[in-house]
């Protein structure tokens, strides 16, 4: 399954990469995060002890959860904020931490993590105009560290507002047979 | 707050961690008020006083590489409200792992969002293994003996209103060898598991979500 998290308020790359995705015929749920109620993560620490694998705050991301920890691809889809993702996404992202594996592993000489069940694949979608090379930068750089301390594969994307179909299509099918 | 006040705010949910401790150590030398990020309502107030410092000092933790949501939520905000003219801007950003590249994202975070809305950014300083602090005083860091005097000098800059290089922490810190790695992973590791079995979980078992679809 391919899950797919966007933040459709400023734009519609969420759905149309959702479309794109659905037309190869595999099994996709997708969330936009701005319709969502979720409350920010608040350390708690329960998801990692007394309720292992589990995050206690009962909001909408209970929905999100359980598909993403049995996904093969995660797809975040997200206008790119001080060269980060929204707040909509960010929220996603943060209570993440109930579906990752708490234990330390070695990768590249570098202590990481890693996510529940069999791993996954791990894409990020930007999108923004007249971005800066910075920004462009500081996003992609986001996506490698989360892949690294997720120790999962899967690559980022930037596509600016004039983008059309076909760049949502390519990017569709590198998600989907990449 | 006066225009020429330093805001000292916390972006981190937990009130006695270790970002609030780093800016107790700051409020120590300035005498600045420690303001907490609000985790429900309207961040609209917050944002007034933000236009209302002199200078603003941000300490939170790194959740997945950078700072949490709700501060990406106050300066999304906050770019809406502007208001802004020149207030000088400052970061700190600790995490568990011992590597700044793992935390940075947090600070470059902080500057584009200066750079796009007129305030001025004079640096920040990224700590490593933060988490494992807890809130106790930075005298008690793996790497006290550096890191100490370095942050102390990141507070020297604050006071004094000037720029603080990233030499600072990138100098202070240096990542564990390959022995120290692997006996992190393993202690880390063991502790880790040690709590979840404690609290009668199985570490190894598939997760929750996972188990309730079967």
């Amino acid at each position: 399954m391919i899950v797919i998290v966007s933040d459709d308020s400023k734009g519609d790359y969420g759905p149309a990469l959702a479309e794109a995705v659905s037309q190869t015929e595999t099994q996709l749920v997708h969330f936009s995060a701005n319709a969502l109620t979720v409350m920010p993560c608040v350390a708690c620490g329960s998801c990692s002890g007394k309720t292992y694998g589990r995050c206690i705050t009962q909001d909408d991301m209970q929905q999100v959860l359980p598909k993403i920890a049995g996904c093969r691809a995660l797809v975040l889809v997200s206008p790119v904020v001080f060269g980060g993702v929204s707040y909509h996404i960010k929220k996603i992202m943060d209570r993440m931490a109930a579906v990752g594996d708490p234990r330390y592993r070695i990768s590249e000489g570098e202590l990481v993590k890693g996510m529940s069940g069999q791993g996954m694949n791990y894409y990020m979608l930007g999108i923004g105009d007249e971005l800066s090379a910075t920004e462009r930068a500081a996003f992609l750089s986001l996506h490698e560290e989360n892949r690294k301390i997720m120790s999962a594969q899967g690559q980022a994307f930037i596509l600016s507002g004039r983008s059309g179909q076909a760049s949502i299509n390519k990017i569709a099918q590198e998600i989907v047979y990449g | 707050m006066d225009k020429s006040e330093i805001m000292l705010l916390c972006a981190s949910p937990r009130r006695k961690g270790t970002s609030t401790m780093l800016l107790e150590r700051i409020q120590a030398v300035t005498g600045s008020e420690v303001v907490f990020l609000p985790q429900k309502d309207s961040l609209h107030e917050l944002v007034l006083v933000m236009q209302q410092a002199a200078t603003i000092v941000i300490s939170g933790p790194c959740y997945i590489n950078t700072y949490p949501a709700r501060l990406i939520e106050l300066l999304e905000a906050a770019a809406l409200a502007g208001g802004f003219s020149g207030q000088k801007l400052y970061g700190i950003i600790n995490g568990g792992m011992p590597y700044i590249h793992t935390h940075q994202h947090g600070l470059t975070c902080l500057q584009l969002f200066a750079e796009q809305n007129h305030l001025s950014w004079q640096g920040g300083f990224v700590l490593g293994c933060g988490a494992m602090l807890d809130g106790k005083p930075l005298e008690k860091h793996m790497n006290r003996k550096t890191v100490v005097p370095a942050f102390d000098q990141f507070i020297r800059h604050i006071a004094a209103g000037t720029p603080s290089p990233s030499c600072l922490y990138e100098q202070a810190q240096s990542p564990p060898g390959k022995i120290m790695t692997q006996v992190f992973a393993k202690l880390l590791t063991f502790l880790v598991e040690k709590s979840i079995k404690k609290h009668g979980h199985d570490p190894k078992a598939a997760n929750w979500y996972l188990r309730e679809q079967e």
